[in-house]
C-alpha cells in the first residue's frame, strides 16, 4: 500500500482523536509511523493501524475501513483536485477511475497492486462498479466512493450484493443516483 | 496548551505543509520524466526503424551495383564462349563425318594393309571411337551450364538495371488472376485461396514485371505451405491514402528473423541446393522499388507469412531512375 494512505490514515486518527492516540497506536503496534507518499509498505501495516482504531473506538473495523473511505477521498480530492475538475458529474467521475485516475497513477509509481473497476449501466440511473483486488478492500471502496457523492453533492444509494467476503470472485457495487443530474 | 506545545504544534503544522509540497513536486517530476521517458522510447524505436531501413537500402544499392558489374565481367567472356560452343558444334560435326569416312573405308578394305593398320593403331591409341560418343554428351552438357549461366547473368543485370521503356496503367487484378491462373496446377487441389480482391484503379507500371513479383510471392508460399494441414492463401487488394496495397498472406511454416533480414539479398535460398538460384525475391524487391513502391514482409515461425506490396497510383518522373 502507497504510503500516501498511511499518512491520510494518521491525519484522520490526529483529527478525531488527538495527536496522543496516534502516538499511542504506533507504540501498541512497535510502527514508527514514518510513511512517504511515493514509497508501498506491507498491507498488513495499514491493516493493523485500522484493527487498532477500531478496539480503540470500539467499532468494528468495517464501519472505521468505510469512514476511513469516506475521509481518504477528501484528503485525496485536495491532493489531486485535477480529477474532480475534469469531470462534471459523480457518474462520470466513478467511471473514469479505471481508464484516467489509474493510468495517472501508473505514471507515477511502478506497480502501484490497483484494483480494477469495470463499470457497467443497466439503465440512465444506475452504475455497476465489479470491483475485483487481492486486497479485498472493497468496504474502502464503498466509503470513496460515499465521499465521492458528498464531494459532488449528488445523493447516491449503494447496495453490495456481491462480494468477495462472501465467496464471490469480484464485489458488485451497485450505485443508484437519485438526483437529475445522474 | 504551553507556549512552547503550541509552537511545536505550529512548527509541526509547517512541516506537515513543506511535506506535502516536496510530494506534490515528486509528483510533478515524476510525471514529467515519465511523460519524456515516453517519448524518448517512441523516438528510440522510430530511429532504430529508420536505422534498419536505411542499412537495408544502403546494402541494396551495394548489392545493386555488385550485381551489375558481375554481370557485366560475367558476360563478356560469356558471350564469346557461347559463339564459340556453337561453332565448335559445328566443327566437331565435321571431324566426326572425318572419322566416318575413314572407318568406312577401313570396314570396306578400301585402304592398303598397313594404312588399315595405321588407322586402326590411331583409332584405337587416342581412343577416338569413344571421344567421339562422349563429345556429343560433353558439348551438350557444356550449352546446359551456359544456358544456366546466362540465365543467372539475366537475373542479375535484371535486379540491378530495369529498362525505363514500357510503363503502361497495369490492371492489378488481371494480373493477379492471370498469375493465379498459371499456378492454377500447383494451386488445384491442394491449397485454398481466398480472394478479397477491392476493385483498384490502374496503376503505373510494367504489367510483367509486376505479374513476375506476384509469382514469385505466391511460388513461395506455396513452398512455405508444403507441410501445411490446411494450406490457405489469402490474397487482399485495396486502396491505401495515394497508394494501392496488395497483401499476400500464407499460413505455410513461416521466416525466423535471420531469414527475413536475408529474404531480398541476392542468392539467399532457403531451398536445397539446385532448387532455387535464390534471386527470386530479390528480383522482386527491386521490380516494386523500381516502381517507387514498398514490398515489407511480416512473419512469424509456424503461423505464417504476409508480403504487402504498396505501389503509387502516380509515378513520380523527378525521382532518379536508377532502381535503387
Amino acid at each position: 500500500m502507497k504510503g500516501v494512505i498511511f499518512n491520510i490514515l494518521e491525519e484522520m486518527v490526529i483529527d478525531k482523536c488527538g495527536m496522543m492516540a496516534w502516538n499511542d497506536i504506533l507504540d501498541t503496534l512497535g510502527q514508527d509511523g514514518i510513511y512517504t507518499a511515493g514509497k508501498s509498505y506491507p498491507d498488513d501495516k495499514l491493516f493493523a493501524l485500522v484493527g487498532e482504531v477500531s478496539a480503540r473506538l470500539e467499532l468494528p473495523p468495517e464501519t472505521v475501513v468505510g469512514a476511513f473511505g469516506e475521509f481518504l477521498f477528501d484528503q485525496l480530492a485536495r491532493r489531486y483536485p485535477v480529477f474532480l475538475e475534469t469531470q462534471p458529474t459523480l457518474k462520470g467521475f466513478l467511471k473514469s477511475i479505471d481508464s484516467v485516475i489509474h493510468v495517472e497513477v501508473r505514471k507515477l509509481y511502478e506497480s502501484p497492486d490497483l484494483p480494477s473497476i469495470i463499470c457497467h449501466e443497466p439503465d440512465d440511473h444506475t452504475l455497476v462498479m465489479e470491483y475485483r483486488s487481492p486486497r479485498q478492500l472493497c468496504l474502502l471502496a464503498e466509503g470513496l466512493i460515499r465521499g465521492a457523492a458528498s464531494r459532488y453533492n449528488e445523493p447516491i444509494e449503494m447496495t453490495h450484493p456481491v462480494c468477495t467476503h462472501q465467496g464471490a470472485d469480484h464485489c458488485d457495487l451497485i450505485i443508484r443516483f437519485n438526483g437529475q443530474t445522474a | 496548551m504551553s507556549d512552547e506545545a503550541q509552537a511545536y504544534k505550529q512548527a509541526y503544522s509547517r512541516e506537515k505543509a513543506a511535506r506535502l509540497e516536496a510530494e506534490q513536486l515528486l509528483d510533478d517530476k515524476s510525471r514529467e520524466l515519465f511523460l519524456k521517458n515516453q517519448q524518448l522510447e517512441a523516438s528510440n524505436k522510430q530511429l532504430k526503424e529508420q536505422h534498419s531501413a536505411l542499412m537495408r537500402s544502403e546494402k541494396m544499392a551495394t548489392l545493386g551495383t555488385l550485381s551489375a558489374g558481375v554481370a557485366h565481367e560475367i558476360n563478356n567472356p560469356l558471350a564469346f564462349v557461347y559463339s564459340n560452343l556453337g561453332s565448335l558444334n559445328g566443327y566437331v560435326a565435321s571431324y566426326q563425318k572425318l572419322l566416318q569416312l575413314a572407318q568406312s573405308w577401313q570396314d570396306n578394305e578400301q585402304l592398303s594393309a598397313s594404312q588399315t593398320e595405321q588407322l586402326r593403331q590411331l583409332i584405337e591409341t587416342e581412343d577416338l571411337a569413344f571421344i567421339s560418343e562422349d563429345i556429343i554428351g560433353l558439348l551438350a552438357d557444356s550449352q546446359e551450364g551456359l544456358d544456366r549461366m546466362k540465365d543467372i547473368v539475366q537475373n542479375l543485370r535484371r535486379f540491378a538495371h530495369s529498362q525505363e521503356t514500357g510503363w503502361e496503367d497495369v490492371n492489378l487484378i488481371e494480373g493477379l488472376e492471370s498469375t493465379l491462373k498459371i499456378l492454377n496446377s500447383q494451386l488445384k487441389n491442394t491449397v485454398i485461396v481466398d480472394k478479397h480482391f477491392e476493385a483498384l484503379p490502374p496503376v503505373p507500371g510494367k504489367a510483367n514485371e509486376l505479374n513476375q513479383t506476384f509469382l514469385n510471392i505466391i511460388v513461395n508460399a506455396c513452398h512455405a505451405m508444403k507441410d501445411t494441414e490446411r494450406p490457405q492463401l489469402r490474397i487482399e487488394t485495396g486502396v491505401a491514402g495515394n497508394e494501392v496495397l496488395i497483401k499476400i498472406t500464407d499460413n505455410g511454416c513461416g521466416m525466423e528473423e535471420e531469414v527475413i533480414q536475408s529474404l531480398f539479398d541476392p542468392f539467399f535460398t532457403t531451398k536445397p541446393v539446385g532448387e532455387g538460384t535464390g534471386m527470386g525475391m530479390s528480383i522482386s524487391y527491386s521490380i516494386i522499388k523500381d516502381h517507387q513502391g514498398r514490398l515489407q514482409v511480416a512473419s512469424k515461425p509456424g503461423i505464417g507469412t504476409r508480403f504487402d506490396i504498396y505501389l503509387p497510383l502516380e509515378r513520380n518522373e523527378n525521382t532518379v531512375s536508377d532502381s535503387f
